[in-house]
């Protein structure tokens, strides 16, 4: 058994070799983890919307010991982390660190915002710091006016980062 | 005198668990076996046994067992495992009764790939490769398997 505290090591092996595979193994891999969240996602977010996504991140910052803050008002749901206990054991680690590990939230993340009608504004801020700010609005626009507001902003399959 | 208290862990997680990664795992396998091939996953779970797990490595090659032993004890305690590990001169027998990664993965997704305990298999195997030990794993039932440390003949 690999450990479940281990897992994101794990993963972080997947990626690099996804990465030697080409973009499009990578995306495709995002989109069946993404696949597999719904599971536990994605019938809250249809049946209560933020609070739904306020109930399955209370579980994660828990389970998974993140230092974060969340909460949502009427436009925006908001989750603001402080210290992330994944990339923080990659970077603890015996084995290099994928330099890309953080797109996999995003990765993940995103199909599924897609799928319910949310919109994702997920700044990573900065790849070798294990902190980030999501963003989940209701509206549009009020989503690309605060894209305009990142530092590290990151795409997901079907939604690239707008270069320039 | 003082009593002897052994060094951490080099990975010595504690707090919560999140079991639910074994889900997240499983689902990897099929996908990478599924696109790439058997051999790609192996090839995978043996950078996890060779570049992950070079502190078990470093201890098995300096003849060193016990920081294993500590490693399973660790872990399946922290996912409440069903194991005992018998410790003799000529091996360490790890008997997993009730393996919490595969039971849970059943539970949340109700099938568990074929080649779910490969990595255990694998990264044993490639932990152990070029040290005076060899790691046998075999399963012995869903969700049961027993894990053998020997000294190479």
């Amino acid at each position: 058994m690999i450990p479940s505290d281990h897992f994101t090591r794990f993963y972080n092996e997947v990626f690099k070799f996804l990465e030697s595979q080409g973009e499009a193994a990578l995306e495709s891999y995002f989109l069946e983890i993404s696949k597999n969240q719904e599971k536990h996602i994605l019938d809250l977010i249809r049946e209560k919307g933020f609070e739904g996504m306020l109930e399955y991140w209370s579980v994660i910052r828990d389970e998974e010991n993140c230092d974060l803050d969340l909460g949502y008002d009427e436009d925006r749901f908001e989750i603001r982390m402080h210290l992330c206990p994944s990339l923080t054991k990659v970077q603890d680690n015996d084995a290099q660190t994928w330099g890309r590990y953080c797109d996999h939230c995003a990765g993940w993340i995103g199909p599924i915002m897609d799928k319910t009608g949310y919109h994702l504004v997920y700044d990573v801020i900065d790849r070798t710091k294990p902190q980030c700010r999501m963003q989940v609005f209701k509206d549009e626009a009020k989503a690309r006016e605060a894209e305009k507001d990142v530092r590290l902003l990151m795409g997901w399959p079907g939604h690239p980062v707008k270069q320039g | 005198m003082s009593e002897f208290v052994p060094k951490p862990l080099r990975y010595n997680e504690g707090g919560n668990v999140h079991m639910d990664f074994h889900g997240a795992a499983n689902t990897t396998i099929d996908f990478i076996v599924d696109r790439f091939g058997i051999e790609a996953m192996h090839e995978i779970f043996r950078k996890v046994g060779e570049d992950v797990y070079q502190d078990l490595r470093r201890h098995l090659m300096a003849g060193d067992r016990d920081e294993l032993v500590r490693h399973w004890r660790h872990f399946f305690d922290r996912e409440a495992g069903d194991y005992d590990i018998a410790v003799s001169d000529d091996e360490v027998v790890l008997t997993v009764r009730r393996c919490p990664a595969w039971h849970h993965v059943l539970e949340i997704a109700g099938r568990v790939s074929p080649h779910f305990c490969d990595q255990t298999i694998v990264t044993n195997a490639a932990m152990a490769e070029g040290t005076p030990f060899a790691i046998e794993t075999v399963v012995t039932g869903p969700g049961a398997c027993r894990q053998v440390i020997r000294r190479r003949a």
